[in-house]
């Protein structure tokens, strides 16, 4: 591992470029990973890691030219040196609008301070006792699985001062489920991302994975519904969401890839939408982004109308946005409706798709459904087969959402989400 | 010219030869490997412009695999330092062995593996290049870069589209690697290349994105006659905002050789990655032998079997790339392996271990999977279709190799009556289907036949790695929404 010697080393080699300002990251991965076939260890890994990200910029007039490059921890002086002299030659035919880099804050502290480490043994343990201790029966229980606790630690500094430290923990647990009646054996996917193990949110989680596993042995081919009204309750919610935090980002609005407005109603009229710079066992739990800038609560939409953007440096100045950052974690409320009430009259309560994906540009929806709930004229039927589509524009307006709220990493969301009119074509 | 092996790990070789004789005195079998790969990525459109030497796999640093007790473990680290050889070794150990003891606190037993073998072996690729990216003149080439996303705002203007912008995307890498064990010494060197033109253009209150790419197992030469894709994507931004949407249903197809690839990828592609064998995952493993396609069905799969951006000598695990036959005839006959795989199975791998870097764990993953030829014209197969589509552009797929199912989203269909392209186009499209009906009614096959490299695979959700499909149109049916 590199220590603060080869940092400064780069440092003055920066300094002495001829560059007009620039940004270092150190990032340090130390991480521990497990991987288990029917609770047997297939392979067991350890990663230590670290490189430099460097960005260079060159000012022209009424232009900032930048360009970047990772520049390894263990490299010679002659070796950064000659990367770095790349970089300030490329920043020179790289011209964008010019942008000035985030300042420090006065209350910033200093580097480092109160940035702890992660205990990867203990939370390694937690994650390895809760997924031993599943309530696996002999009709379902868990296939595989795949363990990855990482400590992350990123110092960022650049030209203009700013030198600060965030370390968190980031897991993930990938999660091959299987139930099976006879010869008839299914299988369902999960991927889970945390800080750190949360073991009673993840039992419950894959305990209700294995009840989705034994309605899949009972469905029937999804009828061709034409349009129906269609709930999610799961993760694939994340997508619907994900779509008013994209199309607010500067990023996408600068680049003519979103045309939402501030002061627009760009959603159903009770939502709200909000960056978090903390979220309770969240993977990107730090105080700063990627450049520097210290992230905060932020409303986006109000009352269904955008109210801000959010993003980058370079694209939030664009948009004449001051002091505007990067964020992790995003919170989405205003729902008054009970999940009962979201459950009314007939609809397609969709749990597992083969991959759901809204296009935060067209607003264009899709996904093979694995397995749904068919709710019609008082009758439940599991169905499987076909595929759910639509377009964004054409659902917003009917689109509700519960009171109640579900956390999935990065997003806290409403645990029942209702779009009417969907397109659903059957299996048949 | 050749692509130069990395002068880097030719200098470390000697240190981490030294690791593995240290390491051996503690484990039963020792393999390293070390990356050193640079590139480039530059995007230029009208709003921003942006270059970077980091590209998906560029990289520079290590990964130990070793074997004890039928267990394999690996540690993975940058900065090796050939000076601290001891050090690094008492860090793998030190680190390994805290590793079991939570498992054993957790009463986890090892998955039973055999050893692997360890003949003598060695390779030393540097493969044909025209340039290479570290190398590359990058104000040229965003001078270059900058002039088609003008031409192409100008053109689409004069075609009658509303134009918001037209980007232009390049990025090469120079893949170095070296697989080192007691008794193998493999090295390896290429360059990949990839890039895409794409125009974001709107209609009223529709905004779209037509999309073309290209790449190869080539230099940044790939990049020279980049604007002659201009006038394809131009043509497709029109026809997304001319397009309808379909009425569901089940349709007679011919698929383009873009979507032909996907379909081999989602397919056969997971469904015989024969790691998800060990674990129980794939239905494929109960139906070698057995009949799942027409018989006019015949896939391939490996880095040998064509050139383009995975087309390596030896994968992550040091075993030489390979051309396997999956599916003959509409029979499947095998499926593609990695080294811990094959030896759980009692098989040969195929040389298809790989790591989305050397960080990441090596599992089962295609390279080049690709349909065969056959005899038809697309012509004769547009004729022969009373009502359906030409299914054109990918957006994406996924694949369920426990249940065969498969989603592939595409991007336009246009509409052919009684043997004719009518010049209706619909868009989006979602294909689902069982994959034995959809191979099973494959009817026609075009003699052309075409590779693309320009996509990245995950295993489930995560572990990127470049991959390339493709093969002839095929006239099959499919169900559209």
């Amino acid at each position: 591992m590199a220590d603060n010697q080869a940092l400064n080393k780069l440092l003055q080699v920066l300094k002495a470029s001829g560059a007009d300002a620039w940004e270092v990251t150190d990032i340090q991965e130390k991480g521990r990973e497990f991987y288990l076939i029917r609770h047997k260890l297939d392979q067991n890994r350890a990663r230590n890691l670290e490189n430099f990200l460097v960005r260079v910029y060159r000012k022209f007039d009424g232009f900032l030219g930048s360009a970047s490059a990772p520049v390894p921890a263990d490299a010679e002086e002659e070796e950064m040196k000659r990367i770095v002299a790349g970089l300030c030659q490329d920043a020179s035919y790289v011209r964008n609008p010019f942008y000035t880099l985030n300042q420090p804050e006065p209350d910033a502290g200093k580097a480092g301070e109160g940035a702890g480490s992660v205990d990867l043994a203990s939370i390694s343990g937690d994650f390895l006792r809760a997924l031993s201790s599943l309530p696996e029966t002999p009709a379902e229980d868990l296939n595989s699985c795949e363990v990855f606790v990482t400590e992350v630690r990123k110092r960022f500094l650049n030209s203009e001062g700013i030198d600060v430290t965030t370390v968190y923990p980031s897991s993930m647990v990938e999660a091959v489920v299987n139930a099976r009646k006879g010869s008839h054996e299914i299988e369902l996917y999960r991927m889970y991302r945390c800080g750190t193990c949360d073991s009673v949110q993840l039992t419950r989680d894959l305990t209700e994975t294995m009840r989705y596993g034994r309605d899949r042995l009972r469905t029937e081919p999804t009828p061709m519904l034409g349009k129906a009204d269609l709930i999610l309750t799961t993760d694939a919610a994340c997508e619907v969401y994900s779509y008013f935090i994209d199309r607010l980002s500067c990023s996408l609005v600068y680049r003519g890839l979103s045309d939402w407005k501030t002061g627009a109603s760009v959603a159903p009229a009770e939502m709200c939408l909000r960056t978090a710079v903390f979220l309770p066992n969240s993977s990107r739990n730090g105080a700063y982004d990627p450049e520097g800038a210290r992230i905060r609560d932020l409303a986006l939409i109000e009352g269904g109308k955008a109210v801000s953007y959010w993003g980058s440096r370079q694209f939030s100045q664009y948009l004449n946005l001051q002091d505007s950052f990067q964020a992790s974690n995003f919170v989405v409320s205003g729902g008054s409706a009970s999940p009962e009430e979201l459950r009314e009259g007939n609809w397609l309560e969709v749990v597992e798709f083969s991959d759901f994906d809204v296009d935060s540009v067209t607003g264009d929806i899709a996904g093979e459904i694995r397995l749904g709930y068919l709710h019609q004229e008082g009758r439940t039927i599991p169905v499987t087969g076909g595929s759910v589509s639509g377009n964004m524009s054409e659902l917003i307006p009917e689109m509700r959402f519960s009171a109640d709220s579900r956390q999935y990493d990065t997003l806290l969301i409403p645990s029942v989400t209702r779009l009417n009119g969907a397109t659903v074509t059957g299996a048949v | 010219m050749n692509a130069p092996f990395s002068p880097y790990l030719s200098g470390i070789a000697p240190g981490l030869k030294q690791l593995i004789s240290l390491l051996r005195k503690e484990y039963d079998y020792v393999s390293v490997l070390s990356t050193d790969s640079a590139g480039f990525q530059a995007s230029i459109s009208q709003r921003s412009k942006s270059v970077s030497r980091e590209t998906l796999t560029t990289e520079r640093g290590t990964v130990v695999r070793v074997y004890r007790g039928s267990l394999y473990s690996e540690a993975a680290f940058t900065g090796f330092d050939p000076e601290k050889v001891q050090e690094t070794c008492r860090w793998i150990s030190r680190e390994l062995d805290s590793q079991l003891r939570i498992l054993e606190a957790s009463g986890i037993q090892p998955y039973e593996t055999a050893k692997l073998p360890d003949g003598e072996r060695t390779i030393f690729a540097e493969m044909e290049t025209g340039r290479l990216p570290e190398t590359e003149d990058l104000s040229g080439l965003v001078a270059r870069l900058s002039g088609i996303s003008d031409s192409g705002m100008k053109s689409g203007t004069e075609m009658g589209i509303r134009m918001i912008d037209c980007q232009a995307r390049a990025s090469s890498t120079h893949i170095c690697k070296m697989f080192l064990t007691e008794n193998q010494d493999l090295r390896q060197s290429y360059v990949y290349s990839e890039g895409s033109l794409s125009a974001l253009v709107t209609g009223g209150e529709r905004t779209e994105m037509s999309y073309s790419s290209l790449s190869g197992r080539c230099g940044p030469e790939l990049f020279d006659e980049m604007a002659d894709k201009l006038p394809e994507v131009l043509r497709i931004a029109k026809d997304l905002l001319a397009a309808e949407r379909v009425v569901p249903g089940e349709y007679d197809v011919i698929t383009s050789p873009e979507v032909t690839g996907l379909i081999a990828h989602e397919a056969f592609g997971h469904g015989v990655e024969m790691d998800m064998f060990v674990k129980g995952r794939a239905l494929g493993a109960d139906y070698i032998g057995k009949r799942v396609g027409s018989d006019l069905v015949t896939m391939h799969e490996g880095a040998l079997c064509a050139t383009d951006v995975t087309s390596y000598a030896f994968d992550d695990e040091g075993i030489p790339a390979g051309d396997v036959i999956e599916i003959s005839n509409g029979i499947l006959r095998t499926g593609i392996c990695d080294a811990l795989s094959a030896l759980r199975l009692g098989v040969e791998p195929t040389g298809n271990g790989k790591r989305q870097s050397f960080s990441h764990k090596a599992y089962t993953r295609m390279t080049n999977t690709v349909f065969d030829s056959g005899d038809s014209t697309l012509a004769e197969m547009i004729a022969g279709i009373r009502k359906g589509y030409l299914l054109e552009g990918m957006q994406s797929g996924m694949e369920d190799p426990k249940h065969w199912g498969i989603q592939c989203i595409l991007d336009r269909g246009y509409e052919i009556i009684d043997g004719k392209l009518t010049g209706k186009i619909v868009s989006p499209l979602v294909m689902t289907g069982y994959v034995p009906d959809l191979l099973g009614s494959v009817s026609m096959v075009s003699r052309d036949r075409e590779v693309f490299g320009s996509g990245y695979c995950g295993k489930g959700h995560k572990e990127w790695v470049k991959v390339a499909d493709g093969g002839p149109y095929l006239k099959a049916k499919a169900r559209l929404g």
